[in-house]
């Protein structure tokens, strides 16, 4: 989709990234009474749309953060496709049942349902990524607590009082760990990779 | 993968490899599926923690910031509904013909769903002890008395204290949550006893009772009865929650 023109609501997704409060305000107004209408007609309240909202406004900051989004199509019908989703699937746990999401959510006819689904692939990730490294050794975690709050290599080695080298081969192992902990876990298959 | 493998794309992501090294490792992406799998694992998982540990406090600001955005907007509409209604009302004749049809319709659903279950008959909250023998907090007394005789304004006002002391304190927090809605001040209780149900303490199922509770003195019945669903069996609610889930189906 790269060579797609940015679509002018991208300014929502930069402005979520340097935390604008204008920006989440118009958010806020422009786009949130449609979702709680959804939520509230779906057997929900104004405080469960909240919490979706929320959420969901969360999610596309890391993604944006992290994997640099730029939309190609609406915010309107990209946020309003991932609350609905998010909703769907909270009333799945709340119930404990299966519930049909709907096919235009997951149809990969326009831009904005490619949006929602691979933003739904990254909360996945996101989530096991998560769950994996809380599983990891107290060393590893450590380490790279370590790594990836200071930067440089050279002081994570003089703070955790080990060699230069070590470090650097150590950061490497552990992510490596994480790597084959992801591979082996029972929902990898969800991820697309 | 091999521990060499992980250690080829450390280097690799970092340019660490010189040109030769880096060709070679290009040609093997595209020729190597297993290895190319991995490596955007490793990827992916390097740029989370970059994000995740290394922009926690920019994140935290941002939560924060959204979450004041978002309180505000949600107490805002609420605040609108409630000055709808009381428009609404406004004017005699409305008022007259409101005041008769709400007569005959109560006359008709009494008749009809007398069943329909009501606040007051599933909140019946214990006493509560908050001091032990010997222990002379002033101050737990004084809540403690307050909510026992069902004075809410003022035990809540007396937890708010005790929890500028001790703000980690789930007993207290599951406590002044029955003051908010005992005096309708739903959201907060809500976001309260939310907290709880989704920590560890003892206190998880309590606080979804309380929360279903909460739902049903809104009269929002659906909502309630999801929550009610979700109550385990092990907790010490569970026939009333069932017995309520009946009610309400």
């Amino acid at each position: 989709m790269s060579n797609k023109k940015v679509h002018e609501d991208q300014k929502y997704i930069d402005g979520l990234v340097n935390n604008n409060s204008f920006i989440i305000q118009t958010i806020y107004d422009k786009f949130v009474p449609k979702v709680i209408n959804y939520v509230k007609q779906n057997s929900g309240d104004e405080e469960y749309a909240q919490d979706v909202v929320q959420d969901t406004i969360i999610t596309i900051y890391n993604q944006a953060i992290q994997k640099n989004l730029q939309l190609t199509c609406p915010f309107d019908a990209y946020f309003f496709l991932l609350c609905k989703r998010k909703w769907l699937n909270t009333l799945k746990k709340i119930n404990n049942k299966e519930v049909t999401i709907n096919e235009e959510v997951l149809s990969k006819d326009d831009d904005a349902a490619q949006f929602v689904f691979e933003t739904s692939i990254f909360e996945n990730k996101q989530n096991l990524f998560n769950q994996m490294f809380d599983q990891l050794g107290k060393a590893c975690k450590d380490l790279l607590n370590a790594t990836f709050k200071i930067k440089s290599m050279e002081e994570v080695a003089a703070s955790l009082n080990v060699s230069y080298a070590y470090a650097r081969k150590k950061k490497s192992l552990c992510i490596g760990q994480l790597t084959k902990m992801v591979q082996e876990s029972p929902t990898f298959n969800q991820l697309n990779y | 993968m091999e521990e060499q493998d992980y250690i080829l794309f450390e280097d690799y992501l970092s340019g660490n490899l010189d040109e030769n090294a880096t060709n070679a490792f290009e040609t093997r992406l595209e020729t190597d599926k297993a290895f190319k799998q991995s490596f955007s694992i490793y990827k992916d998982i390097s740029a989370h923690l970059d994000h995740e540990i290394g922009n926690e406090e920019k994140t935290m600001d941002f939560r924060a910031n959204l979450d004041s955005i978002s309180h505000n907007y949600f107490s805002k509409l609420n605040a609108q509904q409630e000055e709808v209604n009381v428009k609404k009302s406004s004017g005699f004749y409305k008022f007259a013909i409101a005041a008769s049809v709400v007569l005959l319709l109560g006359f008709f659903v009494f008749n009809q769903f007398s069943g329909d279950p009501s606040y007051s008959d599933f909140a019946n909250y214990d006493q509560i002890s908050l001091t032990v023998r010997g222990d002379n907090d002033a101050l737990l007394k004084e809540a403690e008395t307050a909510f026992n005789t069902k004075n809410y304004e003022e035990a809540e006002l007396l937890f708010n204290q005790i929890l500028e002391e001790d703000s980690s304190n789930t007993e207290i927090q599951l406590y002044k949550s029955i003051t908010l809605i005992e005096t309708n001040q739903f959201s907060e209780a809500y976001e309260l006893l939310k907290g709880i149900s989704e920590g560890n303490s003892i206190y998880k199922n309590k606080a979804m009772w309380y929360l279903a509770l909460s739902k049903l003195k809104q009269g929002n019945f659906e909502a309630c009865k999801n929550i009610l669903k979700s109550i385990p069996k092990d907790a010490k609610d569970y026939k009333q929650a069932q017995k309520l889930l009946n009610k309400l189906d």
